[in-house]
């Protein structure tokens, strides 16, 4: 190997390719676009059902607000933990990074609780009505893309105790932050389209 | 200070993460499995790309089987349903037709191709997730597997039949049809994320080659049509579920939800790859590199955002009379901008080809793939040209919002071309003219793909079935449309309205002709991928192709 005279600088470090971040940024995409098309449809549904002079929300049902909105200030509030998780890792604080991650799961499970809660008061029969075929698939959806976004924060913060991320490497945590916020963002959506308007 | 010492060499240095800690590396050398479950268990992006391929192309040849069923059954319109009994079963088969063709033929046939390819054109070692490739693959094939199977079992995209017991195996054929999609968008997650971040540094987006940068656009597009696809399927599925199905599930609503993508403008979007497919052959013909990439990026990119069609579904249309009007004005408009755009787009393209091919000042050089991809980009025009008849309907339902009789008379003609088989015919001629050209991109570069060249002869022998069959089975669609040949065999309140029904039924026998000339010529396809198997693999440095 050529000797390397003294002084020569240093080539310039490769950009880090960034591929799961990447991958992330598709996928969250891919599912904002299904949730994007769901709305279409209930929103069109609903704004049929109106014109006709009907109620859409069908008779019998009773759609509270308090449990969505008590688990959209969760959401919201999981936002700040995500976030904290992406500063602490930022700046090598695994303890914080790994804490914040363990406060957004737990949120994130509240929040599976609480939608569970208001399936059981609510008495909306699902075969019963367009109004019930649609809550029922979008929440539903969106129980399910919580599910993915926990699991991909588990990951992260088990891969972060392995002393995998670092403020050298914050991928992981800036991809798994990119998809819950569109966790968050669609729960947002759901509060405002179908328990706000009703 | 000086730098002596000799670096570990990369076998010494612990795998996983590049940012990670290392580990010591083990004593015992690990040896990948072989045979079955080297095939099964397998990341490398060739293996899983030739995979693809193999698996898209029997599925082609299956489509177009079902396509000659259903040509016979069309060569006796009024004959009642001769070959298939009931229109529920011939139902069945036109929508697996469609599934077939594109999900599981073309789409997966263009993904096997860039898993393949890519790396290589962009200097990577791998795509970007091999194991998600994997993954999207057997994803998609289990799926595809299970919807076939599931439609033979009487299943199908909904049933014909009102009232009868719902079958479990439509509820199989909806949710496979949503694996199929789901195995598709991770597929091409991965080609994109491959495109995105494993260029080498230095290379910008706008460096990348013609089939990679039609790849980018075409994963972009399939990126916001295929969970439109999926959130379609879940509503349908969740629908039928129930006891009573409320309008997502219940008759031939799965198939309604689905149409759009078997339909103009999104039909499109399945053929973006043949763009970059044709503009590598045919500059490679022209023995030149592509001139003015940029304004054929461009085209490329305008022809995508033209495609994206997952808007273009009735479900989204309202069907209350005050909101309809305006709904359905502004709907009908994009629609016809849409449609007209395509074709000046295309038009473009064969602009820009013409360009290249005066700029290379040479004759190009006739191979089985040039052939292939001339052929293909005919189809392309053929289907945007006539794509223009195709919005001529709701064109005139725009106009006529505002004066009931415009142009009335004159083009009475174009009334009924929505609901007719020239509707057929644009999808006929855009897919196939798509598959056309991932044959010609397999001969292109098989080579790189299988390790072995394919046999010239027997390439030619296959174009002049492929090309020819085609262009049958999209001019015959066409012409029986303006004869209003309903688009929906199994509608039989259509034929009542089909002037010349003779004359009609005798394009049905030949579009019948041209599918089997088709499907020869696939099979010819296949056999000379199986018999270049049979030959020793070429050395690297004598492999040919642009990869």
């Amino acid at each position: 190997m050529a000797d390397i005279p003294v002084g020569t600088p240093l080539a310039a470090p490769l950009a880090r390719q960034r591929t799961l971040l990447v991958g992330t940024v598709f996928g969250t995409a891919a599912a904002l676009m299904y949730f994007a098309a769901l709305f279409g449809v209930y929103l069109r549904e609903r704004s049929d059902a109106l014109a006709d002079g009907g109620s859409w929300i069908p008779a019998g049902a009773d759609i509270q607000l308090a449990q969505p909105t008590v688990a959209a200030w969760t959401m919201l509030m999981s936002v700040v933990t995500m976030q904290w998780a992406v500063y602490s890792i930022a700046r090598d604080d695994r303890t914080h990074a790994i804490l914040a991650t363990a406060l957004t799961t737990l949120f994130g499970f509240s929040v599976v609780i609480t939608t569970s809660f208001q399936y059981t008061q609510m008495g909306l029969v699902a075969d019963e009505s367009i109004a019930a075929v649609l809550i029922y698939t979008i929440s539903g959806s969106h129980l399910a893309m919580i599910a993915v976004g926990l699991v991909f924060l588990l990951l992260m913060a088990f891969r972060a105790l392995g002393g995998q991320y670092s403020s050298r490497q914050t991928d992981g945590f800036v991809a798994a932050s990119v998809f819950w916020y569109a966790v968050v963002f669609v729960y947002v959506v759901i509060w405002t389209a179908i328990f706000v308007l009703k | 200070m000086t730098l002596t010492e000799t670096r570990p060499e990369p076998d010494a240095i612990a795998t996983g993460d590049d940012f990670g800690p290392t580990a010591p590396s083990s004593p015992h050398q690990w040896t990948p499995p072989t045979g079955l479950a080297g095939i099964l268990s397998t990341g490398d992006h060739q293996v899983v790309g030739r995979l693809y391929v193999l698996f898209a192309l029997l599925l082609s040849g299956l489509a177009l089987v079902l396509g000659v069923l259903i040509g016979i059954e069309r060569a006796d319109i009024d004959g009642g349903f001769g070959l298939f009994g009931q229109a529920n079963e011939l139902f069945q088969i036109f929508g697996l037709y469609r599934t077939t063709l594109i999900l599981c033929g073309l789409v997966p046939l263009f993904l096997g191709l860039a898993t393949a390819v890519i790396p290589r054109q962009l200097g990577a070692s791998s795509v970007a997730f091999p194991r998600a490739a994997a993954a999207a693959f057997w994803t998609w094939l289990v799926g595809a597997i299970t919807h076939i199977a599931a439609t033979f079992s009487y299943g199908g995209l909904g049933s014909l039949q009102a009232g009868a017991a719902r079958e479990q195996s439509v509820e199989l054929t909806v949710l496979s049809l949503g694996m199929i999609g789901l195995g598709l968008l991770a597929g091409a997650g991965v080609i994109f994320a491959t495109i995105v971040t494993q260029r080498p540094a230095g290379m910008d987006l706008l460096q990348v080659p013609a089939f990679s940068w039609s790849m980018l656009v075409a994963t972009g597009v399939w990126l916001f049509s295929l969970p439109v696809l999926l959130a379609n399927l879940v509503v349908s599925w969740v629908d039928m579920r129930g006891a009573d199905a409320q309008g997502f599930g219940g008759g031939d609503a799965p198939f309604e939800q689905v149409a759009w993508a078997f339909d103009a403008p999104q039909v499109y979007a399945w053929t973006i790859p043949m763009l970059g497919i044709v503009a590598e052959v045919f500059t490679s013909a022209h023995r030149s590199r592509p001139q003015m990439f940029e304004p054929m990026a461009f085209i490329v990119g305008v022809f995508g955002f033209f495609s994206f069609g997952a808007w273009a579904q009735s479900f989204f249309d309202s069907a209350n009379p005050l909101a309809s009007d305006a709904h359905i004005v502004t709907n009908e408009v994009v629609f016809t901008a849409f449609g007209l755009a395509i074709a000046v787009v295309v038009l473009a393209y064969g602009g820009w080809l013409a360009f290249n091919a005066v700029s290379a000042g040479q004759r190009p050089r006739i191979t089985p793939q040039f052939a292939l991809i001339a052929i293909s980009g005919a189809l392309l025009t053929a289907a945007a040209v006539v794509g223009v008849l195709r919005v001529a309907e709701p064109a005139l339902g725009v106009l006529r919002e505002f004066d009931e009789d415009v142009w009335r008379g004159f083009f009475d003609a174009m009334d009924d071309l929505e609901s007719s088989s020239l509707v057929t015919g644009v999808m006929n001629f855009a897919v196939l003219g798509g598959l056309l050209a991932a044959v010609g991109g397999l001969y292109h570069w098989a080579p790189r793909l299988l390790g072995r060249p394919l046999n010239v002869p027997l390439g030619f022998l296959s174009v002049l079935p492929l090309a020819g069959g085609a262009i049958l089975i999209g001019l015959t669609d066409v012409l029986s449309g303006l004869f209003d040949q309903p688009a929906r065999p199994y509608e039989t309140s259509g034929i009542a309205d089909i002037d010349s029904l003779g004359f009609v039924e005798a394009l049905n026998v030949i579009g019948l002709i041209g599918s089997i000339a088709v499907l020869g010529g696939l099979a010819l396809v296949a056999l000379n991928v199986a018999r270049s198997l049979t030959l020793p693999v070429e050395a690297e440095a004598d492999r040919g192709g642009d990869a």
